[in-house]
């Protein structure tokens, strides 16, 4: 479970959030929407005591973020614009790697190649170094992470920016999976599509505020283009 | 988890073509550095088996003489006679003092090129003998010579900066370090993580290479406190390597680029190793300028033709000096030749004593400037630490010289009751022969553990520092 309350960043006076409250359940898929600039990355990474509030409090699992930082990084797995792996390291080895930081250094080979299956990496990528990885081979490892942390709640930025829609759909579809399974989902996109598909409620962001939330079953696609487009005007 | 962090660490370091070639510079400058002092080592090794070799040699040769002497009762010019004590004692007899490679010099040659390791003791005045070897000025702190010394001082920082400079940044840079940070891990115990496997393969490999260096070197390792000197070696390495892997540590907490802090490491040191060093140099020679050699040499020129001049007069202020050397027959005491010597010699070492002293002065008023400014700079403690160790730096060639002066004083105790009881040198045996005598180890070990506190307490603050500035580190942005 992730819970914001009154969130708030500033930069410099510059308001980069301001007094997000805000919470997602175990099987919710919270998409947040919103222009570039909109304070989506901020809420993420705030989440992840990357940085400091200005004030107001992230939790997960009801535990602080910033009081007890490695506590609450138990509980929750992140996947960025683009998964960064360690290059010189095979896809396994990563995986093997991040696992063990997880607190998950027990798996065998055998359990961390049904990871990658599972997220739906071919036998042969697992051995192979990430350098030659695509990006659509990164964002699954990064899945493969996050299910190999056993995580109950997962953060991610713009996961599916610059995939093409095959890899988009396919990655659509793991966080589905996790989701089904009781993990709270919060991600930050621009893939209006996307969100109506896999979100439950999407949130509508604008200069650092959460300016709307909506269940994705109160309309169709084309509606929430509409929506989104209406608050971007005024 | 920390194994963990090292076995990553590791892997990583290891696929990354920065290690292999900082480790095959290492190695090949090691390999340089350790052949350079093992070869002066043999060089000074030989020059004071020949040294040795030429007095026995001499010896042998004045026993044959005295025994032909003996055997065909022939005449020989007083100037010759090889059982006169003041020929013995002067130009025929002369022993050498001398100071054999310190316990560990093949490691660090220090300031032993520069310093002159054996004299030719005779009855001549205490000057004349020390002048007839080099010295210059003795303080020079800047490393001439390719020795491990100098790989550790210079060459191991850069090493170790080499490898650490971005052990941050790129992980930042690259985007791995958001992924592993929104693990549940410390950002310092990645970084300490980092720091020991890093520590591990750059001063594990000095330290091996110091042991190869040993077994090549032929040090003695049954010689009294060389373990102690070893151990100590060991840990000057160590601190001397963390000082520069705190430094890399509080500079990676900054946040700041890989080039930002390459750009600040390069500069620390190339301000701390090569220009601290050679400014204080510059300092201590300016304030404490040492007379130069050519007006020590003329002060002693013309104190000789002075004194010389005045020989017999001398010889009588001589015997008010010294009333036991005086005999019986008066007028001969006035005239004889060795015995105007004897008085010569003695007053020319009175009136140069004064610029002797001024020069020595300086040099220990240098010295003490230097063991003072030390503390600024770690190339200089670590340099001054590493020749204690090795037996290579000034503090073993005071104690040398010290001991030489003591066996001159020794070898004119000897000699001058027998040029005035105008006796004969009976056995060859009996003239003073020079051992030298090892400094305590003790001493040294108080020494480079002061040099080594000096490093060590930096080292820590920054540690702790850029360790505790590591909560605050920006992850992102
Ligand atoms: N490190 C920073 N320093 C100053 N301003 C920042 C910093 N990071 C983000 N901002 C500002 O905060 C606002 C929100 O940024 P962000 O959360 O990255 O937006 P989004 O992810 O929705 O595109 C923007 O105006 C951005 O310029
Ligand atoms: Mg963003």
């Amino acid at each position: 479970m992730l819970e914001a309350t009154n969130l708030t960043k500033h930069y410099n006076g510059v308001t980069a959030l301001d007094s997000l409250t805000l919470t997602v359940e175990p099987g919710e898929v919270f998409c947040l929407l919103g222009a570039n600039g909109a304070g989506k990355t901020t809420t993420i990474n705030l989440f992840l005591n990357f940085i400091a509030p200005t004030s107001g409090t992230a939790a997960i699992n009801g535990i602080d973020v910033v009081q007890q930082p490695l506590e609450t990084k138990k509980y929750v797995a992140y996947i960025p614009e683009t998964v960064m792996l360690y290059r010189n390291l095979t896809g396994l080895e990563n995986l093997e790697y991040f696992a063990a930081l997880a607190g998950r250094p027990d798996y065998t080979r055998d359990q961390l190649l049904g990871f990658f299956q599972e997220v739906g990496l071919a036998g042969d990528a697992a051995d192979r170094r990430v350098g030659t990885y695509s990006k659509g081979m990164r964002q699954k490892v990064g899945i493969a992470i996050a299910i190999a942390k056993g995580a109950r709640s997962l953060l991610l930025d713009e996961p599916t920016s610059g995939l093409d829609p095959k890899a988009s759909n396919e990655f659509s579809d793991l966080l589905k999976r996790m989701s089904d399974s009781g993990v709270a989902v919060l991600m930050a996109t621009h893939d209006l599509f996307r969100a109506k598909e896999s979100g439950t409620r999407v949130g509508i962001m604008k200069h650092g505020t959460l300016v709307a939330v909506h269940g994705t079953d109160e309309f169709g696609h084309a509606d929430l283009e509409r929506l989104y487009l209406q608050y971007m005007h005024d | 988890m920390f194994l963990r962090i090292l076995r990553h660490e590791w892997s990583t370091l290891r696929a990354d073509a920065t290690l292999w070639v900082v480790a095959g510079v290492f190695a090949v400058a090691i390999g340089y550095g350790v052949w350079n002092g093992v070869r002066w080592v043999e060089f000074q090794t030989r020059a004071l088996a020949g040294a040795a070799a030429e007095e026995q040699e001499r010896y042998d040769g004045l026993r044959q003489r005295v025994d032909d002497i003996v055997k065909t009762g022939g005449q020989v010019s007083p100037f010759a006679d090889p059982r006169s004590p003041s020929n013995v004692g002067g130009r025929l007899g002369p022993r050498y003092a001398m100071l054999p490679p310190g316990p560990l010099a093949p490691l660090a040659i220090g300031q032993s090129d520069l310093l002159p390791y054996y004299f030719r003791i005779s009855t001549d005045s205490r000057e004349n003998i020390l002048a007839a070897t080099e010295i210059e000025n003795p303080q020079r702190l800047l490393v001439g010579r390719f020795d491990l010394a100098f790989v550790v001082i210079f060459l191991y920082p850069l090493l170790i900066l080499a490898v650490t400079y971005n052990m941050l940044s790129a992980e930042k840079e690259q985007g791995t370090l958001a992924l592993v940070l929104s693990q549940p891990v410390a950002l310092r115990t990645i970084v300490t993580g980092k720091i020991t496997l890093r520590a591990m393969v750059l001063v594990g490999t000095v330290l091996v290479c110091s042991g190869v260096a040993l077994a090549l070197g032929g040090v003695d390792l049954a010689s009294p406190g060389i373990g102690l000197r070893l151990l100590l070696w060991a840990g000057a390495v160590a601190v001397y390597g963390a000082f520069w892997f705190s430094l890399a540590a509080l500079v990676a907490s900054f946040g700041r680029g890989s080039a930002t802090s390459a750009t600040i490491l390069a500069s620390a040191w190339l301000v701390l190793v090569v220009m601290l060093p050679s400014l204080f140099n510059l300092a201590v020679t300016t304030i404490y300028p040492v007379p130069s050699r050519v007006e020590m040499v003329q002060a002693m020129r013309e104190a000789s033709d002075d004194a010389s001049a005045e020989g017999s007069k001398l010889l009588a202020s001589y015997y008010e000096d010294h009333p036991e050397l005086a005999t019986g027959d008066a007028e001969q005491a006035m005239t004889d030749f060795n015995m105007i010597r004897v008085a010569v010699n003695d007053d020319v070492e009175r009136r140069v004593r004064p610029v002797v002293a001024r020069y020595e002065q300086q040099i220990v008023a240098q010295q003490a400037a230097i063991d003072g400014l030390r503390f600024l700079s770690p190339a200089v403690l670590m340099q001054e630490a590493l020749n204690d160790l090795a037996g290579t730096g000034t503090a073993r060639h005071r104690h040398f010289v010290a001991q030489v002066d003591r066996f001159h004083a020794e070898w004119r105790g000897y000699f001058t009751p027998l040029i005035f009881q105008r006796a004969q040198v009976t056995s060859f045996d009996d003239v003073p022969r020079f051992a030298f005598e090892e400094e305590a180890t003790g001493a040294i070990a108080r020494r480079v553990g002061v040099s080594l506190a000096g490093l060590a307490l930096p080292a820590a603050l920054m540690g702790l520092f850029g360790v505790s500035r590591l909560r605050r580190y920006p992850v992102v942005g």
